[in-house]
């Protein structure tokens, strides 16, 4: 049964949307009118979706390990479009996808092409990129940023099996996170902008520990060992695809408290690309130069162990960059906001919107630090990006015409 | 977080009245009935459902058989990948539960500046 979305007058020459089913190795012709009273003739006997929208989505990447924070970076940036995502509804309610009025995040996990007994048979991890499809991948990753709606796979974290596809249609913003959005190089080409946490394996073992020692069977053997263990694939496989993030999060212990080990304060870095078409690096005081600046002292009060700011241009990868890194925590609203009100370039629309998003979601883990503090920025520069992308495209058919 | 929140009372350096949220009125009434059920099954924080307990648990039992024997196969780390895997999917239910525990939390999450999500202090 096809389902015309396309309600209004103004829609009528508008491109209507098919699902892609490339990768189920179906073909489907779907004849579709969109005059509403001529009624529902289409061809083709199968369950689909058929959807009218110009929307061509902004396609962003989110690659990190897992347990590293990418749901709840999901999350804020979510929020900065404004409305929650929710999983489908309706649907399976192991799907990794979420959607909001916005944006639709997918999991890359759905194209595993070795289930949990087909990895374990043949020896690799799901890092491994044997055990992930990333031809169907870049088809339906292409059909949707083409605007059109995909049938994609799920993969079902708890049974580790892969369940019936679910329909996805083209939102205005697409995520796809996990852990190789950049890895194949026809996927990392459609990506309009892409982020990397990159962990230090100090944090990462705090994290871990912090999500899994009141799990029953795990001790700090267990969780060091499973570290351990995915760390060759990890090294080979993920941590490379960093170089080609435009945003990169880096997460390091803190270097206020000497010998800290407990992974509670953390220095955070955000490497930011310099040229990136629609992207302009956040500043503090004064854009290029280079910076170090602690905001405690006789105008503001911060509590142990501080915070230290830095800024200032570097190379990463053969590549030109800005850094802002920030050591320490917020404990006080004051602390937030003095030192949102003194970076520059933040993309917000209203004086005190970061501090405004980092309060919204306090109970967020990192909300007083710089993971937090970073996810919301590269959040509002995300919203920057898609609004000068649609601005673009709006002013492209104007031009044409003019010509 | 409990130290932004009672900081709020003295906001030295800011004026953008929209920063505050609104949850927090000085000199109204509090109204205990609806959030307390809330706040307790937060503090406590929910349990991890049995089923995939279980498989965390027996997945690590697995892991270190395994790697008993030949600790750089491919099938130890694949053994441990899923142990990561089933750890990630139990913490995703765990927050899923703290999500669904509450309508009004969840409700209020999103929407802290409607009537029926404002908390009053005396």
């Amino acid at each position: 049964m096809a389902i015309c979305s396309a309600h209004t007058t103004t829609s009528l020459h508008s491109p209507c949307a098919t699902v892609s089913n490339t990768g189920f190795r179906q073909k489907q012709v779907i004849f579709f009118t969109s005059n509403r009273r001529s009624g529902r003739r289409h061809g083709g006997a199968r369950t689909f979706q058929v959807s009218c929208s110009v929307e061509k989505p902004v396609v962003i990447g989110l690659a990190a390990d897992s347990g590293c924070g990418k749901s709840t970076f999901m999350r804020r940036l979510t929020s900065v479009f404004g409305g929650a995502a929710e999983p489908p509804k309706g649907g399976n309610p192991d799907s990794n996808t979420l959607i909001s009025d916005t944006t639709t995040v997918i999991c890359l996990d759905d194209y595993h092409s070795l289930d949990r007994t087909g990895r374990k048979e043949k020896g690799v991890t799901a890092l491994d990129p044997r055990a992930n499809n990333f031809d169907l991948m870049y088809e339906q990753v292409k059909a949707i940023k083409e605007g059109q709606a995909i049938e994609k796979p799920i993969y079902n974290h708890v049974t580790g099996l892969l369940d019936p596809p679910e329909v996805i249609t083209p939102p205005k913003i697409f995520v796809i996170e996990g852990l190789h959005p950049m890895f194949d190089e026809r996927v990392r080409d459609l990506l309009d902008f892409s982020i990397y946490l990159d962990i230090s394996d100090e944090v990462k073992f705090a994290w871990k520990i912090q999500r899994d020692m009141a799990e029953r069977g795990h001790s700090l053997e267990s969780i060091q060992a499973s570290i351990e263990a995915r760390k060759p694939d990890f090294d080979a496989f993920i941590d490379p695809q960093k170089q080609y993030a435009d945003a990169v999060i880096e997460v390091l212990p803190t270097q206020l408290i000497p010998d800290d080990n407990e992974g509670k304060v953390l220095r955070v870095k955000l490497i930011m690309k310099e040229g990136v078409k629609h992207f302009n690096p956040v500043y503090l005081f004064d854009e290029g130069s280079s910076i170090s600046w602690v905001p405690c002292g006789r105008k503001l009060t911060c509590s142990y162990p501080g915070i230290k700011f830095a800024y200032g241009p570097d190379t990463y990868f053969g590549h030109e960059v800005s850094v802002l890194e920030m050591d320490g925590q917020f404990d006080r609203l004051d602390e937030l906001i003095y030192v949102e009100s003194h970076l520059s370039n933040l993309s917000t629309k209203f004086y005190g919107e970061v501090t405004q998003q980092m309060l919204k979601h306090a109970d967020f883990p990192g909300s007083n630090n710089g993971t937090g503090l970073f996810q919301t920025i590269v959040g509002l520069k995300i919203r920057d990006l898609y609004e000068q992308i649609v601005a673009e495209r709006a002013d492209a058919p104007a031009e044409a015409a003019k010509v | 977080m409990a130290s932004t929140v009672a900081s709020l009372s003295t906001p030295a350096t800011f004026a953008a009245a929209d920063v505050v949220p609104r949850r927090k009125v000085a000199g109204r009434v509090w109204f205990p009935t609806a959030r307390r059920g809330g706040f307790a099954v937060r503090s406590s924080g929910p349990s991890t459902p049995p089923g995939i307990s279980d498989k965390v648990s027996e997945s690590i039992k697995k892991a270190e058989e395994t790697c008993a024997d030949e600790q750089v196969s491919g099938e130890c780390a694949a053994a441990w990948d899923e142990v990561e895997e089933l750890s990630a999917a139990a913490s995703h239910a765990r927050d899923k539960l703290k999500e669904s525990s509450d309508p009004l939390e969840n409700y209020c999450k999103e929407n802290p500046e409607t009537d029926e999500c404002r908390i009053y202090d005396n």
